[in-house]
């Protein structure tokens, strides 16, 4: 009864990181947006920590560029497993329209594994907050695989 | 030591973290309603603690671990010393070694922001220890001992004969319960300028345990403050539940504070007005 109680506490209680990784802040606002009382995502328990050590799930928005590479897998590092990531918008996704840009390096996968892709430009709240939720049922399907 | 006094030993070391992890999860769901939102269930700081449990991740330092452990050991015997109606005095010296320890394991780590919150923590102690001890001085005086059960046998509320105590008691709960405008250690709101305060180098299993030493804390000081009208269990229930709303709204309504604010304003005039009370309880 224990075991199931810590699988579902793990589920129901995903804390955020959210790193900026070179975006044009039109993302940013969508996430921040998530945490306004219109979305209220901690009814589902989510909160946004500025900790990575205290992180479930890594949310990453913007491009990657050589300089931000060093701090994007510092702060992956940094988190306790099990974690998620989810890449915020078309330039987490690939890079974007910046994509061909000589100093960006691509998506946010070229650096760390991504769990969870969120399209647009900018991404929905809504989409977002879906993704947080893919991303929590991944996690539970690992976590009853490894049962 | 009678068999009563083990049970209720017993069920306080059970009962007063598990009303803290309630106390807690009706805490956010009344600062959300505050603010317009739902908020999480009652029970999500449960799930938050059994999250943290599984959660793998190398301790910031050694030491961390053992401090952690006697935090947590330091406020459950104030919890069990409490509920086994002994001196209030040595509950509230234990729990204040509890604090002690979060401060010294922050102390242990890397971060910069927590040490600076471990600096912040000793600064709370200075600050809400003095007026703590002042409004227990004056529940003893008023009630005629220090003994928990002999207060809570006293004949009447004794709010009536303490009321300049209770600023000073919402003042100790406002800085134990880390809300604003004292929020000063552990920023327990996002997005400031300590990160995570005196809890950022701490995660995964010492995280957990260092949130039932808080759960712990925060019913133990909550059961301190229901004293002053501690005519049955559901009068003490209903004046701990009172007090836990004023904080509530009062971190909900107020901006955070400096240390120096704390320190040099709110801390003498609580302390002042508590012992006023003290002398006027000798004066009558």
């Amino acid at each position: 009864m224990l075991k199931r109680f810590l699988k579902t506490a793990q589920v129901r209680s995903p804390w955020l990181l959210h790193f900026d990784c070179g975006s044009c802040n039109g993302c940013d606002i969508e996430t921040l947006a998530c945490l306004t009382p219109v979305y209220d995502v901690e009814r589902f328990g989510i909160i946004n920590v500025g900790n990575p050590r205290h992180a479930d799930v890594l949310v990453v928005t913007g491009t990657v560029n050589p300089r931000n590479a060093v701090v994007l897998k510092n702060l992956y590092d940094q988190m306790p497993t099990p974690k998620l990531v989810i890449a915020i918008g078309a330039c987490g996704c690939s890079g974007g329209v910046f994509r061909e840009a000589p100093n960006v390096l691509g998506g946010i996968d070229t650096i760390i594994p991504v769990d969870v892709y969120v399209p647009g430009c900018p991404a929905k709240p809504e989409a977002i907050m879906d993704a947080v939720v893919t991303g929590l049922a991944k996690l539970k399907g690992i976590l009853e695989a490894s049962a | 030591m009678t068999l009563r006094t083990v049970m209720l030993a017993l069920g306080g070391l059970v009962l007063v973290p598990l009303a803290g992890g309630l106390l807690a999860g009706l805490d956010r769901m009344l600062s959300a309603r505050l603010q317009s939102r739902l908020g999480p269930p009652l029970f999500q700081p449960f799930y938050d603690v059994g999250k943290l449990w599984s959660k793998v991740i190398a301790p910031a330092s050694q030491w961390q671990g053992l401090f952690v452990r006697w935090a947590l050991v330091a406020s459950l015997a104030s919890a069990v010393l409490l509920a086994a109606g002994a001196d209030l005095l040595l509950c509230f010296f234990v729990q204040a070694a509890s604090a002690s320890f979060v401060a010294l394991g922050a102390f242990c780590g890397n971060s910069p922001y927590g040490k600076l919150g471990a600096q912040r923590e000793l600064f709370q102690l200075l600050a809400y220890e003095p007026v703590l001890l002042v409004g227990i001085l004056c529940l003893a005086k008023a009630a005629g001992g220090f003994d928990a059960a002999g207060i809570m046998a006293a004949h009447g509320p004794l709010l009536f004969r303490l009321p300049l105590v209770a600023p000073g008691l919402i003042f100790a709960l406002l800085v134990k319960l880390r809300k604003s405008p004292f929020d000063l250690a552990a920023s327990h709101h996002m997005h400031q300028e300590l990160v995570r305060g005196v809890y950022t180098d701490y995660a995964g299993r010492d995280f957990a345990l260092l949130e039932l030493a808080h759960w712990t804390d925060v019913g133990v000081t909550l059961c301190i403050c229901s004293l002053v009208w501690a005519t049955g269990p559901l009068a003490m229930v209903a004046t701990g539940l009172a007090f836990l709303l004023a904080v509530v709204l009062i971190d909900n309504v107020t901006a955070r504070l400096t240390w120096r604010a704390m320190l040099g304003r709110a801390a003498p005039l609580a302390l002042a007005l508590a012992a006023a009370n003290l002398v006027w309880l000798y004066l009558e």
